[in-house]
Formats: structure tokens, C-alpha cells, sequence
């Protein structure tokens, strides 16, 4: 899946403080917006970067409470919208899995 | 498309060892522009386990990573304004019978030769060094100079810092030729169309490094093998070490986060549809590594996975990397074929690289992994 | 590797619907749902669907789900609970975790129906316990039944908002507000008259500014927005709730689809992009149900049968012509739902002013829940003075339903074809006072009223416990929840035909038959 072209000389201004910026965005990990912000000021462009870099999205729950407030934190401050394809990879396992369970394979 | 950019210097490939090339040539007044077909550091830089390790380095690579272990590692949290967890505690490699007992042996005394500090371990000596090993290893290896780090903080700390410096970053930006002007590599191509001049180019661009090179006429023999990896909760901490093991079943660590993250492969590693940008994790690979680690920590049983995934690793006919300038190109450096072991000689390669380029004397030596060291059998 | 002609991941209304559709045709079938009871949303529905008698109008949510669970197993398929599929795999292998260990699987051919999560809305305090989804507390509610709170404020006024407030105050919880930053009710004005009776209070243009507390929530502070959805400084309220309900949007947990690389488009949220079947850019992998754009569980029940006849054609099961006509049907039928004020797309929603018969929308109804007697006034067959016992229908959007055309035994009432028109009574037939209407309309809008000299009598639909009997003093509320007269219980009939909607009738002072619609005990408690 190609990745869009991105010059990512972005003049996003400087970071200004907001109002909101100590509201948590990811609350398995306890990110707050204005770290969110503040690392998308920094050039983490995308919301995998974002997301390697802060730890959002990497909790227990993999992303499904914040991954949408991200997107739209992203597009507000790069106004540009986020693609369907832009979004972190889902990878398995979909629920998290014991290890002993996991590596026990049963064949009928 | 638009007109030529230029820069002294053109990095293809923005992981680990991209931005650390593009970082330290900026630290030298040169301008800088990285080139990605992909976001930021998607490749192996932002899929490995996290080692830095010099323990049983092929000789050719060794003085790098003990340069970068000694020299860079230490305080690159500070270096670069984030940290980016490094810890050295250690590389404790496990075995089980004789042979792996001898293998153990070999490379301790191997890495005590070569100045690094390698314990030996019998099982009781084991268990008192870590109760949480199963009591069926029967020798282990220590080596107190290895560690581990957050490699996907690293990768990014490392782009973050280049750009604050006036790198420029151009991402979707896939490189599909390199061209010579008047006999020296200048010029690199894009899908897109656009161009890019600079005087040295520098393909740090993993598995796609080969394909780049060919280009201009380079053959750098590759064999992409797929391995996975897989990160669990966050536990209280209960190792600082990185671990393995002789038979090559696992490797991993506990992060600062309190989880684990764990490599390894199915055994059909080599045996995959071939490099592409899809990284697919298969059925059956995870669960066989996760029995491996059951093997020699049974402790873990109960540990929840969260999330797994695979990466590209570019293999080399000697495993070791390639790295320098190619002798009958000028113009030219490759810094790829880290056969699964780049997250530790990142650093290291681009201060070198940075040297080179500048004229000067490079902080340790890299001519024995330049490209021209491959001969067939003679 | 055991295999399978079609894997279908999820058990909700889409996953079963396209397994029995399926198996049908002869396919080998299984189901895999990671949750212990099957249906979906569905288990959890507890009122009455609307739609017509194909779409299971007039039948409860958790039935439609028990249904559809036993014609599954009546058609042979496989359906295996508590087993979630942890990975899709290349090329079409599934992984699923099962007690206490996994199972790898491959398939001719995948169904994805997961359907969808709600959404999060941040805001000041959000992450203290007592902020939760609406369709967690409905959960609770209905499964567990543990109250998920005292006192509660929602937020947002789409279906979801509407519903899950009516079962909060059915759990006998009270609601304090409602709360949208949009200028209109997004669901069905039905849905928002059934609570705006009980007294529950529209807040429209107005959005959750904080949540109080320090351990748990003790409080709310709502405030207006301006048309830039910006809060208007100094409309600051203070509410006192201890709970406060989410219901702010659904998005489809598209994410095995997307593991197992499908193309993603923007609708609404990234969903896969699929052809009329629901065919996947991999081929052999289809979508159905929420998870490829959310609707709601009438529709996905038929896209989850349109999937199964792409998947029993790309297995050569069925011909491609026979898949085509069954096509038609089930497209024709689903289009049927996808009509009215709220069908999904309709972008004139929130700025339309009139029916489609012409009859003026009400803006009340749009902005505080209810209708008032100026605007229903002018709908015929509202506020009329007839002689005798008579229905009044107080449906005044187009939505697709029409159980009150069907059920009526004296064919007093008729929708016709298009199932979004609204009601109309036919005069030339006599009401025999049966009922049947006011129990059997999923909006709860039909009200039997029967005026005369000394006292009007109004039968209401009413599902609060515990009942009233006969005899019973208390108080009569117009459509704003208001008390506007003492009331005695004239009668209470609970018919087993009627699924639990009990009909309560009223005797209010006379001329009041055309303003009281809903019972409250004395002292003014539901």
C-alpha cells in the first residue's frame, strides 16, 4: 500500500498552548493532547509515527478508544485529512491472548 | 516533475541508520535531504527487538559495536533530547545440553578475546543469577557489555533531531534510480518523477538497497528472510537483561514499559514470497516462538500477547553488513545488509559515514565491510 | 488445517443472517463470535424494531436475535461462542482463540461482520469512572441488570441517545439532560417523544464541557455552542449527575479486514471498499453488517444475506444468474429501509422543514422532543374531536414502518406501499377499542382517546414497573412531561400478545384527551 507523497518541510507554525492540551486523548497509556500536539510540532506527521513515538494506540486496548481522537487531533493541526490507509497497521491478536494459550496449537 | 533539490548530501532510506547519517553529516555543516517510499522508519528499524549487542559479532563488525556501545549508546538520550531507553544490562544467552554448552564456551571465550566481559554459568550458577530460568538450562553465557533500547523512539529521536537541525525529509517518496554525472553517482530518481543532486548519495534503504544499486550497475548480493516479533502487558520489572538462546529459539527483554518484547522466527524464515512492502505475520510462527520462551522461562506462561508483527530482514552472504564507499563508483556509499543486527551499529554507521564523506579519519574502521569484500569460492 | 467452504466472523444480526443464507446453499458453514450469548447489538435490544413484517417490525431486539440463533442451527451451521478470531491471515486462514488454546482454519471463502464500537468524546474528567458508552451502560442494563447509575447525563440524541435514555428511565434511573451539540434531534422524533413525555429535558446546541469529581463523577458542566460548535462563554450549567452516557457515534471495527489488506475507503470513518455484494478488494473476503458502514441492524440483517450469495457464488454454490435474482430481492428489500427523513445519506436532515406529503415538520419536536398542539394541529387526524373511541397517531416524519397499518384488526389505520408515509385514518371504519395499535407501534405514537362529558379517557403504551392498577391516583403529563391534571387509573391490560407493552388507560378532566400521554404516580415519580 503506497504511502502518499509528503514534503515534510511543514511550516505548522509554533506550538501554541491550548485550552484543552491537558485533557488524556489515549487512556490506556495516559497521553494528553497537548503531547500529542506537541509531537506532531516536532515532524511525527502520521499517525503510526505518532503512535511509535508517544506509545498512543499501543495499550490494551490497541488503539480502539483514541485512534479516531488522534485522526482527527493529526488533521486539525496538519490540515490535511488522515487516508483510510494512513491508519496504524491492526495486527493479530485481535484480543490479547495469554502466551500459553497462544502457543498451544490444537489441531481436530 | 518540479526541478532538481540539492544537498551535499542524498540519504535514501530514513531508519536507524538513514537518520543517523543524515543527523551526524548535518552535525558537520553538510546539507542534508532523506528520501522514504514509505513514512518515517517503517522498515526493520521500527520492527526489531530492540538489542544492542556486541556479544558474538562476526570479527568484522565487532569494533563497531563496541565503538557504538562504548562511545554513542551511553548517552545518545542526551544527544539527541529524548529518551530513548537504553539500558545495559547485559546479554544472558542460554543453553540446553552439550553441544549448545559447547557453543557457549566457544563464543565467551571468543568475546573475552576480543575485550568484551563474558561470564560462564553452570545451571546452579543460573538459577542463582535468575530464578525466573527453568531449571532445565544447563549453561548460559553473560556478557556484561550488551544492552537493549526503544528502537522505535531511537529511529524517530534520530529524524526528529536531523530535521530540527535543517535536514529535509521527503516521505512517499519512492527511489527507483540513481544516475551518474560525468562518471560520479549524483543523481537519484523518484517514481514520482522528481530528481534529487547531491554529492554523496548514501543507500540506507534496507531491503530495497540492492534493487536501488543495480541501477547503476552495483551487484550487492542479498537474501531477504521474514522473521516476526511480538510485545506482551507491561509486568513489574523483572529482567534488565537481553536474552537468548544458543539454539537461536527466541530472543527479547523487558522495556522500561514493564512489557516484553520477543523475536524469533518459525523456521521457513528463508523461505517466503520474496521482499515486497507487505509484511504479513503467518499462523503458525508466533506461537512456535512463544513455546520457545515457555521452554526456558516458564514463568511467563501466563503473560498476555498483545500485539505481534514481522519484518524484512536483509541477509548478507557473510552476515555482516555493508557498509562504506563503493571503490568503483564514486560517489556512492551503501549502509544495508545488516542481516538483522542494525538497530546497534545504526549510530555508529552514520558518524563513520559522516566522516568519510567530510575527508576525514573515521572514528574505527569500516573498509572490511565494504562491498567490494565479496568473492565467490576460489 | 480444517476448512471450510465460509468462515463467517461475528454472530450479530449481518453474521447470521448471511451463515443461514449460506448454508442454504449448501455451503459448509461456521460461525465464530467472540462473545458468550450470539445476536450481536441484538442481544441487547430491548424494544421493538421498526420497519415492516419482513424487516421483524414490532419484535423485540433480543428476540429477533433468538430467531435468527435457532434458524441458524435449524440450517446446520456451526456457530461457536466465546471463540474470537485473533488474525486473518494470507491467503484466507483464520486463527481463533478458544479456551485455552487456538485453532488455525482455512476458507473458501470469509464473511466479516463485526459490526462497530462506539465512539469517545473528550472532554475535561472524561476518564473518571461513571463516563461511559451508552451502549456499555445499555449492557449493564440489559444483561447484567445493574443500574449503570443514579443519575445521568446523555449525551448525544441520535437513536442510540434516545433508546438507551428510555431504557435508563425503564431501569429506574432518572435522566437529568440531554445533551447535542447539534441544533436538531438526530433520531427519530418518536423515539424523542416516548422520553421528552417523562419529563426528560433537550439541551440541543449545547455540549459537555467537563465532568466533576475527584474519584468518580459527581457532576456535570454543559454548556451552549455557536454555530462554529464553539462554547459560547458564560451559558456554563451545572448539572447533578453521577453517570454520564456517551453516545456520540459508532465506528466499524474494520480491523480485520484490514489485517488481512483490504483496500479501505472513506465513509464516514475508513471502511472496505466493496462491490453491491460486499466483495472485498481480496478476493474470497466479503463484509456485511455495520462494519462496512453503519446502519443499523434491519439493514445489516440483509446485507449479511447478500454477502452469502457473493460468497456461495465466488464458491460456485450458486450460478451467477441465480445469485442475481436473489440479488434483486434482497436489494429491493433493503432499499425499502433505506428511505425517509433519517436514511443514511440524506443530507437534507438537519435542514428539511416539511413531509414528504407536505405537512410541516415540527420544530419543537426537533429541538425539545415534543410535539406541541399548535404544530400537531395540523396534521389531520390529530386533535380531532370524533365521537366514539379513536386511534390518534402522532407520527409526523417519514420513517419505513407500518405494523399500525397491519395490525389493526377494523383496517382502521393505513400506511400503503411505500412503508414511509405517514398513517392516515381511515373513517370509513369503526375502532373497536382494541389496542392493538398503541401496544404494537415500535414508537410508542398511538394513543386511543375517547372524549366525553365528564371525563375524557386516554390509553397510553406503557412499560415502567411496577404497573398501576385499576383505581390508582395520580398524575396525567402532556407531551413536555409536565403534570397538568390528577388522573385515576381506569383500567390496565397486560396481553401476552402485546410482548410486555402494557396498555394503561386514563380518565382526565374532559377536553383533556388530546393532551395527557403519559402516567406518572403521585408525587410525580415515574
Amino acid at each position: 500500500m503506497k504511502v502518499t507523497y509528503l514534503n515534510r518541510d511543514i511550516a505548522l507554525g509554533p506550538y501554541v498552548p491550548q485550552e484543552d492540551d491537558d485533557v488524556i486523548i489515549c487512556r490506556c497509556e495516559e497521553i494528553t493532547k497537548g503531547e500529542i500536539r506537541r509531537a506532531i510540532h516536532e515532524g511525527m506527521y502520521t499517525m503510526t509515527e505518532i503512535k511509535r513515538f508517544l506509545r498512543t494506540g499501543m495499550g490494551l486496548c490497541q488503539g480502539q478508544t483514541c485512534t479516531r481522537l488522534i485522526k482527527n487531533i493529526l488533521q486539525n493541526e496538519m490540515k490535511r485529512a488522515v487516508q483510510p490507509n494512513e491508519e496504524p497497521t491492526p495486527r493479530a491478536p485481535a484480543r490479547p491472548l495469554a502466551m500459553e494459550n497462544y502457543g498451544k496449537e490444537l489441531v481436530k | 516533475m518540479s526541478d532538481t533539490k540539492t544537498a551535499n548530501v542524498i540519504v535514501v532510506g530514513s531508519g536507524i541508520v538513514g537518520n543517523s547519517c543524515a543527523y551526524y553529516c548535518a552535525k558537520k555543516g553538510l546539507s542534508v535531504i532523506v528520501l522514504d517510499e514509505d513514512i518515517i522508519g517503517n522498515g526493520a528499524s521500527s520492527r526489531n527487538g530492540g538489542g544492542v549487542r556486541a556479544f558474538f559479532r562476526n570479527p568484522l563488525e565487532l569494533p563497531l559495536a563496541k565503538y557504538a556501545i562504548d562511545n554513542i549508546w551511553p548517552h545518545l538520550s542526551e544527544e539527541l533530547g529524548v529518551d530513548i531507553e537504553f539500558k545495559q544490562g547485559g546479554n544472558f544467552r542460554l543453553g540446553i545440553g552439550e553441544k549448545e554448552e559447547a557453543n557457549l564456551k566457544k563464543l565467551a571465550k571468543e568475546g573475552n578475546e576480543q575485550g568484551l566481559k563474558v561470564d560462564l554459568m553452570n545451571q546452579k550458577e543460573v538459577q542463582n543469577f535468575c530464578c525466573y530460568v527453568s531449571p532445565e538450562v544447563t549453561y548460559a553465557a553473560y556478557c556484561h557489555n550488551d544492552g537493549h533500547a526503544n528502537p522505535l523512539i531511537t529511529t524517530l529521536a534520530f529524524y526528529r533531531k536531523a530535521k530540527a537541525m535543517g535536514v529535509k525529509y521527503y516521505t512517499g517518496e519512492e527511489v527507483v534510480k540513481l544516475a551518474t554525472i560525468r562518471g560520479k553517482v549524483r543523481k537519484v530518481i523518484t517514481a514520482l518523477g522528481n530528481c534529487y543532486e547531491g554529492d554523496a548519495i548514501i543507500v540506507a534503504a534496507g531491503c530495497a538497497s540492492t534493487k536501488i544499486v543495480q541501477t547503476v550497475g552495483i551487484d550487492m548480493p542479498h537474501a531477504p528472510s521474514i522473521i516476526e516479533a511480538f510485545v506482551t502487558e507491561a509486568m513489574p520489572p523483572l529482567f534488565d537483561f537481553m536474552m537468548g538462546t544458543a539454539s537461536s529459539a527466541f530472543y527479547g527483554h523487558q522495556t522500561k514499559h514493564g512489557s516484553f518484547v520477543f523475536g524469533g522466527g518459525s523456521g521457513f524464515e528463508s523461505f517466503n514470497d520474496g521482499y515486497s512492502d507487505s509484511c504479513p505475520t503467518r499462523q503458525i510462527t508466533a506461537p512456535s516462538v512463544m513455546r520457545g520462551i515457555m521452554k526456558y522461562f516458564p514463568c511467563l506462561h501466563d503473560l498476555k500477547i498483545i500485539r505481534t508483527w514481522a519484518g524484512w530482514i536483509n541477509n548478507t552472504p557473510d552476515g555482516c553488513a555493508v557498509i562504506g564507499p563503493v571503490d568503483d563508483l564514486p560517489g556512492l556509499y551503501i549502509a544495508a545488509g545488516y542481516t538483522g543486527h542494525g538497530f546497534c551499529m545504526g549510530p555508529v554507521t552514520g558518524k563513520i559515514l559522516s566522516e568519510v564523506i567530510s575527508g576525514e579519519k573515521p572514528c574505527v574502521s569500516y573498509e572490511q565491510l565494504k562491498l567490494s569484500r565479496f568473492k565467490a569460492r576460489q | 488445517m480444517e476448512r471450510y467452504d465460509l468462515i463467517v466472523i461475528g454472530a450479530g444480526p449481518a453474521g447470521l443472517s448471511a451463515a443461514i443464507e449460506a448454508a442454504e446453499t449448501g455451503m459448509k458453514v461456521v460461525v465464530f463470535d467472540e462473545n458468550k450469548r450470539p445476536g450481536g447489538q441484538l442481544f441487547k435490544q430491548i424494544h421493538k424494531f421498526f420497519g415492516s413484517k419482513e424487516h421483524k417490525a414490532k419484535v423485540r431486539g433480543f428476540r429477533i436475535g433468538q430467531e435468527l440463533l435457532q434458524d441458524a442451527e435449524k440450517a446446520g451451521v456451526e456457530v461457536h461462542l466465546s471463540a474470537v478470531v485473533i488474525g486473518i491471515f494470507p491467503h484466507l486462514g483464520i486463527t481463533v482463540s478458544k479456551d485455552d488454546h487456538i485453532e488455525h482454519f482455512k476458507a473458501n471463502s470469509i464473511i466479516i461482520a463485526t459490526g462497530a464500537s462506539e465512539n469517545a468524546l473528550p472532554f475535561s474528567g472524561w476518564t473518571l469512572p461513571g463516563v461511559m458508552g451508552a451502549g456499555a451502560a445499555q449492557t449493564m442494563m440489559n444483561l447484567y441488570r445493574e443500574q449503570p447509575g443514579k443519575k445521568i447525563l446523555m449525551v448525544g440524541s441520535g437513536n442510540v441517545g434516545l433508546v438507551v435514555t428510555y431504557q435508563l428511565l425503564e431501569a429506574g434511573c432518572e435522566v437529568v439532560g440531554l445533551v447535542d451539540v447539534l441544533p436538531r434531534i438526530g433520531g427519530y422524533g418518536v423515539h424523542a417523544a416516548k422520553i421528552a413525555r417523562t419529563g426528560v429535558k433537550f439541551y440541543l446546541s449545547h455540549t459537555i464541557v467537563k465532568a466533576e469529581g475527584d474519584k468518580e463523577v459527581t457532576g456535570a458542566i454543559i454548556a451552549e455552542v455557536d454555530k462554529n460548535f464553539k462554547v459560547v462563554k458564560g451559558t456554563e450549567k451545572h448539572l447533578d449527575v453521577d453517570t454520564i452516557c456517551l453516545a456520540v457515534g459508532l465506528t466499524p471495527m474494520s480491523n480485520l479486514a484490514r489485517m488481512a489488506q483490504c483496500q479501505m475507503v472513506n465513509k464516514g470513518g475508513a471502511v472496505p471498499s466493496c462491490d453491491e455484494y460486499g466483495a472485498t478488494s481480496i478476493a474470497g473476503i466479503y463484509v456485511a453488517g455495520d462494519v462496512g458502514g453503519i446502519e443499523e441492524a434491519s439493514s445489516a440483517m440483509i446485507k449479511g444475506r447478500i454477502a452469502a450469495l457473493g460468497a456461495a457464488k465466488y464458491c460456485g454454490y450458486i450460478t451467477e444468474k441465480e445469485a442475481a435474482e436473489k440479488f434483486v430481492v434482497y436489494h429491493t428489500d433493503l432499499n425499502k429501509l433505506r428511505q425517509g427523513m433519517f436514511a443514511p445519506g440524506n443530507k437534507e436532515k438537519m435542514t428539511c422543514t416539511k413531509t414528504r406529503e407536505g405537512y410541516p415538520l415540527s420544530m419543537n419536536l426537533l429541538t425539545k422532543g415534543f410535539l406541541t398542539e399548535k404544530e400537531l394541529a395540523v396534521f389531520p387526524d390529530c386533535l380531532q374531536e370524533v365521537r366514539g373511541i379513536h386511534p390518534v397517531v402522532e407520527c409526523t416524519q417519514n420513517i419505513p414502518c407500518n405494523p399500525c397499518q397491519d395490525i389493526c384488526p377494523m383496517h382502521c389505520i393505513c400506511v400503503g406501499e411505500d412503508i414511509t408515509n405517514l398513517p392516515v385514518i381511515n373513517h370509513t371504519q369503526k375502532c373497536s377499542g382494541c389496542g392493538r395499535c398503541v401496544a404494537n407501534c415500535p414508537g410508542q405514537a398511538i394513543f386511543l382517546v375517547e372524549q366525553g362529558e365528564k371525563e375524557d379517557h386516554v390509553t397510553i403504551p406503557y412499560e415502567f414497573l411496577p404497573l398501576p392498577v385499576p383505581g390508582e391516583k395520580g398524575c396525567g403529563c402532556d407531551r413536555s412531561g409536565a403534570v397538568v391534571c390528577e388522573t385515576v387509573i381506569k383500567a390496565v391490560k397486560d396481553l401476552p400478545a402485546n410482548d410486555h407493552t402494557v396498555l394503561v388507560t386514563l380518565a382526565v378532566p374532559p377536553g383533556m384527551g388530546n393532551t395527557v400521554r403519559f402516567y406518572k404516580k403521585e408525587g410525580g415519580v415515574i
